[in-house]
This record gives structure tokens, C-alpha cells and sequence, in this order.
């Protein structure tokens, strides 16, 4: 990314200068460098994270360093990526690797277990009961169909609108907003939440998780060796940026 | 006042926003033919039996943004039909392009596409025209009151999101925030007084008149960073407060560079450790906004396209640039902040 204007110079431009400023600042972009980085193995990474997706994915880059690391930080892109730069493994939660029909080598596990809750928060009171005809927002992790059916699943019911957004930092405002009834998000992002909010946020947990935590999968046997040895040597505060604390073999 | 009217105080209203980069995107297509896609709008195949959107748009790179990610999420559903708006497209280029699409809805992007799609409904009052998705212009919500069947996504972002970004970057507290305004924008301000109050914070609004000058907005300024009491200020982007670089050098740097106080901005330029003005600078997530402008879509088609059921949204996603060296000579920068910043200057 780059400004057009020299820092060190005085604003002394006019007003055209500002409008072209708006766009400069550009969306995530995963560089097509999937297939391009000499011999070392790809993997790709799609994980709802406590971290902007270009800082996970510099950390990764230099803790990895036998691997070749692409962050995603939006569904459309990590599927377009699966589909035409065929990474060597890809690093994900369960349910996004078992609707590309991969099988975890390597399994996250955080505190003894390798799954984790997820919530339903809303404003000022629980949602219980029925939720028929509620409008719920949740991180899309699996497209239009999937997501409905993760979310229903989660739910235990199909009779619900969604909100699909891209980043987990975006939930808060369909609450701030009053466009959902409710979100979804992974228990250990529930602090960050609270963290950034006022509002008053009650919490219950979901009757159809828990949800597997992140885990590895590898798509080119050959590289297993060195994919597993990697992400098995990460130190501690890598692991939990990743939202593990150690990774065991399934 | 007559629609028409409405229309036109709406357009002159428009004509002054910094956004109207986007209300005026489509100057930026030069000579190219209204219905000829540039390379990067290619539609996908169409498909028989399958609904069509039209979208509407300048060929600008924010509006191919959000159409690239709205397309993405909507092609397994929809046919598309690209419509490549310049300054040089005619209502009846628009009209034509309806007529042949027989879309099931059209997304209009930018106010300029908005008044072509008014035009045509004025002029055909009876004709029944589609329902319509209203994207990346100014004031949405009273285009939306001017046409027939529409909804759609405004562009401004919300004072509260811009707050909370700030509260989650700086260690000082952000409980009073204030604000100057012109009176085109007081609905607006009244609405972002509202949606701060849920997240506790305080808008202390002013208003100026609409030719305020350098001085007049200086003395403003002056008593909002010194005598309110508010902990931050935000500077909308409205170009008759923000109208050149040296205007603001002689208004919003001349009074708030000694006053310490965190402003947000609604342009990256404006952030500059080199040249310190901006603190913080939040600005439309585009790729967000074709996810979002998306799900809209799926939630009118399940619902008979009863657009006129759907208020006008709130836009979800935003990017923040950060003056990371400004705020740790001043502010204190949170732990972790760097963490959720799209950009950080120092």
C-alpha cells in the first residue's frame, strides 16, 4: 500500500487529493504466491483470529520458516485460493475442513481439548427459547449454504436469518446497530468483544457445539513430515495467537 | 417540495461530501461506452432460468471492488448484468439496459447512477421499474425516500464504530466526542448521536452555517477542543469543513496540533506521523461491503423483493489507519492495539 503524496511535504494539495485518499487503502489481498515460493510447502490459513489476518500471517511467516504462509482473512478468498493455487496443507477450523473433505494431521488443542463452545451474545438479555424468525450474525466461515447450515446446526434450528460478516470485529456492529438479534462467535473471542463494547452483553452457550479448534491438514503427503515438525516446534505465544496451546496427531 | 426538488437539493447536498469521490465516480469512466465493460467487469455466463441482477455502476476501483466481492457471493444465484454508468449515460442508456436485462433487481452504485434510475422512474410513473439495491452514495436514506421500491446500505460510517475503534487503540478515555456540522447533515448527526449514546459516548454537536468561513470555524473548533471538555473530535468528511489542504491547515491543524486532542478522520491522508493532523482514519471495508450488499440481496429474494420493507443498513465493516506515533506521544497506545489496526504509521 501507498500514499501518493511525500510525507514530508505540507498538505498543500487540493481537494481531489482527498478523494483519491479514500481508496488507497485496500483490502487484504493474498498475493498469488501459493505455488511460487521455491520448495517450501504452502499452507493455507484460514482461522477466525484475535489478529488483523497480514499480522498473523507475518508472524507466521517468521515462525515458520520451512513453510510458505497464506493468510486468509475472508472465506471467498481462502476458497479461491483451495481451488486454484493448491496449497500444500491448509491450516482451518473442523467444520471448514470437512466441507473440503480434508482430514486433519495435526489437531489444536487448547487446555486438554481440542474444541471450544461457541456463544450466542446479545444486548441487555439472553436470546432463550425459541429463535424462529431471529436474525443472528456470524463470521462467514463457509459461504451462503454453509454457514447456514453451520449455524443451524449450532442453533439446533434452520429457522433463523443470518448476517454473514467478514471479520469477527464486525459482529459488534450489527448488535451497536440493532441488525441482529443476536451473534455467534467462538468462546475465546467473547473477551475481545467485551473488551471493545459497553453494551451489555449476555451470553449462553450453544446446544449443538462444541466446535473443533484449529487443526492441520495436509494435502500433499509428501511434505507431512516437514508441515508437522513446523507447526509442532511454534513457540507459546504463536501457538496462542493460533488459539492452541499444543497440537496433538489425531 | 416536489420530488424532482428533493432530488436536486439531494444532489447539491451530495456535491459537497469528500464521499462524493464515489457520488461522482462515474466521471472517472472517461468516453467509454455506457454498456461496454472494462476487462475487469466481465459478467459470468448467464444461465437460463436463473434470476438476473443489473448493477449499475462507474468503473472506478472502489465500485469494481465492491462489485468483485458482491459478484463472488452472488453468481451461483443470480445472473449478472454489468452496466458501466459515465459521465455520458442517458437515462434512456439506463432504461434500455433495464428493458434488456429484465433483471428481478438492480444495484445502482453512486448518487450520479441513483438520479439516472429517478429519472427514469419520473419519467415512466407508471412503468413499474425493479426493485433496487442503493450502494456507495451519499445520504442513502433520502435517496431511498425519493424512489420507487428501493433500499440499500448507506456509505457514511457511523460516528460509533469510529469511537470504539479509537477506545480499542489509545489508553485515554473517549466518553464526549465532539463534532461540527452544516445543516445538510443534521439528520445525520442526530442519528450518530443516538448510536453513540449505546456505547456510552457523549456527541457534542455544533453546528456552523454553510458558507462558515476559516475564522468562524477556527473560533468553533477553539471552544469544542478547549472549553467542552471533549476527549475527542471528529471531522466529517463534508468538503464545505474540509475544503483544501490549506483551509485546513488554517483551521483543524492551527487549533488542534497544540490541544492535544485525538481527531478522527474519514481520509487516510489526513493520518501523517511527518505531518501530524489525523489520529485515527476509518474508512469503508469495500470487500466487506459487496458481502453485505450480498447478504441484502439473499434476505430481499427470500422475501419477494419487498424492498420497501428493508430500512436502509448501516454499513458493517470498516479499515483503520492509525498515527501509532502520535498516540504514544499523547494518548498511550493500548496493549495489543497494533493487533487491529489495518495501517499503522509511525
Amino acid at each position: 500500500m501507498t500514499f501518493l503524496r511525500d510525507p514530508r511535504r505540507p498538505l498543500r494539495q487540493p481537494l481531489a487529493w482527498f478523494l483519491l485518499g479514500l481508496g488507497l487503502v485496500q483490502p487484504y489481498q493474498p498475493s498469488p504466491r501459493a505455488m511460487a515460493q521455491g520448495a517450501k510447502p504452502v499452507v493455507h490459513v484460514f482461522l477466525q483470529l484475535d489478529a488483523k489476518s497480514s499480522i498473523v500471517e507475518k508472524t507466521l511467516q517468521q515462525h515458520l520458516p520451512e513453510l510458505g504462509i497464506v493468510v486468509f482473512g475472508r472465506f471467498r478468498d481462502f476458497e479461491e485460493g483451495l481451488t486454484n493455487a493448491h496449497p500444500d496443507a491448509v491450516l482451518s477450523i473442523a467444520p471448514v475442513l470437512e466441507q473440503r473433505g480434508k482430514a486433519s494431521s495435526l489437531q489444536g488443542q487448547r487446555g486438554g481439548k481440542s474444541t471450544e463452545p461457541y456463544v450466542l451474545a446479545s444486548v441487555n438479555q439472553l436470546l432463550e427459547g425459541s429463535l424462529a424468525g431471529k436474525t443472528i450474525g456470524v463470521v462467514d466461515l463457509l459461504g451462503h449454504d454453509g454457514t447456514q447450515t453451520f449455524l443451524g446446526n449450532l442453533l439446533k434450528t434452520k429457522d433463523i436469518k443470518i448476517k454473514r460478516v467478514a471479520k469477527i470485529e464486525d459482529l459488534l456492529p450489527l448488535l451497536e446497530f440493532s441488525a441482529a438479534d443476536g451473534i455467534v462467535l467462538p468462546s475465546s473471542m467473547l473477551g475481545r468483544l467485551l473488551e471493545r463494547t459497553r453494551l451489555v452483553i449476555k451470553t449462553r452457550e450453544l446446544p449443538g457445539g462444541p466446535v473443533g479448534l484449529p487443526a492441520v491438514a495436509v494435502l500433499n503427503p509428501a511434505v507431512r513430515d516437514v508441515v508437522v515438525r513446523s507447526f509442532q516446534g511454534l513457540d507459546v505465544p504463536t501457538k496462542r495467537l493460533l488459539g492452541v496451546d499444543t497440537w496433538s496427531i489425531p | 417540495m416536489t420530488g424532482e426538488k428533493n432530488m436536486k437539493r439531494l444532489a447539491l447536498v451530495c456535491s459537497v461530501l469528500c464521499l462524493a469521490h464515489c457520488a461522482t465516480g462515474g466521471s472517472e469512466t472517461g468516453s467509454r461506452a455506457p454498456t461496454r465493460a472494462p476487462a475487469v467487469l466481465v459478467d459470468p455466463p448467464a444461465r437460463t432460468g436463473v434470476p438476473t441482477l443489473l448493477i449499475a455502476m462507474p468503473s472506478s476501483p472502489n465500485f469494481v471492488e465492491v462489485r468483485k466481492s458482491l459478484v463472488s457471493e452472488v453468481q451461483k444465484n443470480f445472473n449478472i448484468h454489468t452496466f458501466v454508468v459515465g459521465p455520458e449515460t442517458k437515462a434512456a442508456d439506463l432504461a434500455a439496459a433495464i428493458q434488456a436485462a429484465n433483471p428481478a433487481c438492480v444495484v445502482l452504485m453512486n448518487n450520479a447512477t441513483i438520479n439516472l434510475y429517478y429519472q427514469v422512474q419520473t419519467s415512466n410513473p407508471t412503468t413499474k421499474t425493479p426493485p433496487a439495491v442503493l450502494l456507495m452514495a451519499s445520504f442513502v436514506e433520502e435517496a431511498q425516500a425519493r424512489l420507487r421500491g428501493a433500499t440499500g446500505i448507506a456509505y457514511e460510517v457511523p460516528g460509533v464504530t469510529a469511537f470504539v475503534h479509537l477506545r480499542s487503540v489509545i489508553s485515554t478515555p473517549v466518553n464526549r466526542v465532539g463534532v461540527i456540522y452544516r445543516p445538510p447533515f443534521r439528520a445525520f448527526i442526530q442519528r450518530q448521536t443516538a448510536l453513540a449514546a449505546k456505547e456510552h459516548v457523549e456527541l457534542i454537536s455544533v453546528s456552523v452555517p454553510n458558507d462558515v468561513t476559516a475564522d468562524g470555524l477556527r473560533e468553533v473548533l477553539h471552544k469544542l477542543a478547549r472549553k467542552s471538555k471533549v476527549d475527542a473530535v471528529w471531522m466529517l468528511n463534508d468538503n464545505g469543513l474540509v475544503r483544501d489542504a490549506e483551509f485546513v491547515d488554517d483551521t483543524w491543524r492551527s487549533e488542534l496540533s497544540d490541544s492535544k486532542m485525538p481527531l478522527i478522520v474519514g481520509v487516510p491522508n489526513l493520518v501523517e506521523p511527518n505531518s501530524p493532523l489525523g489520529t485515527l482514519a476509518v474508512v469503508p471495508d469495500h470487500e466487506a461491503l459487496g458481502l453485505q450488499a450480498a447478504n441484502l440481496l439473499f434476505d430481499l429474494s427470500e422475501n419477494d423483493w419487498r424492498v420497501e420493507a428493508h430500512p436502509v443498513e448501516l454499513p458493517l465493516s470498516v479499515k483503520t489507519v492509525v498515527d501509532v506515533k502520535q498516540v504514544r506521544a499523547n494518548f498511550g497506545l493500548r496493549a495489543d492495539a497494533l493487533k487491529h489496526i489495518d495501517r499503522a504509521l509511525e
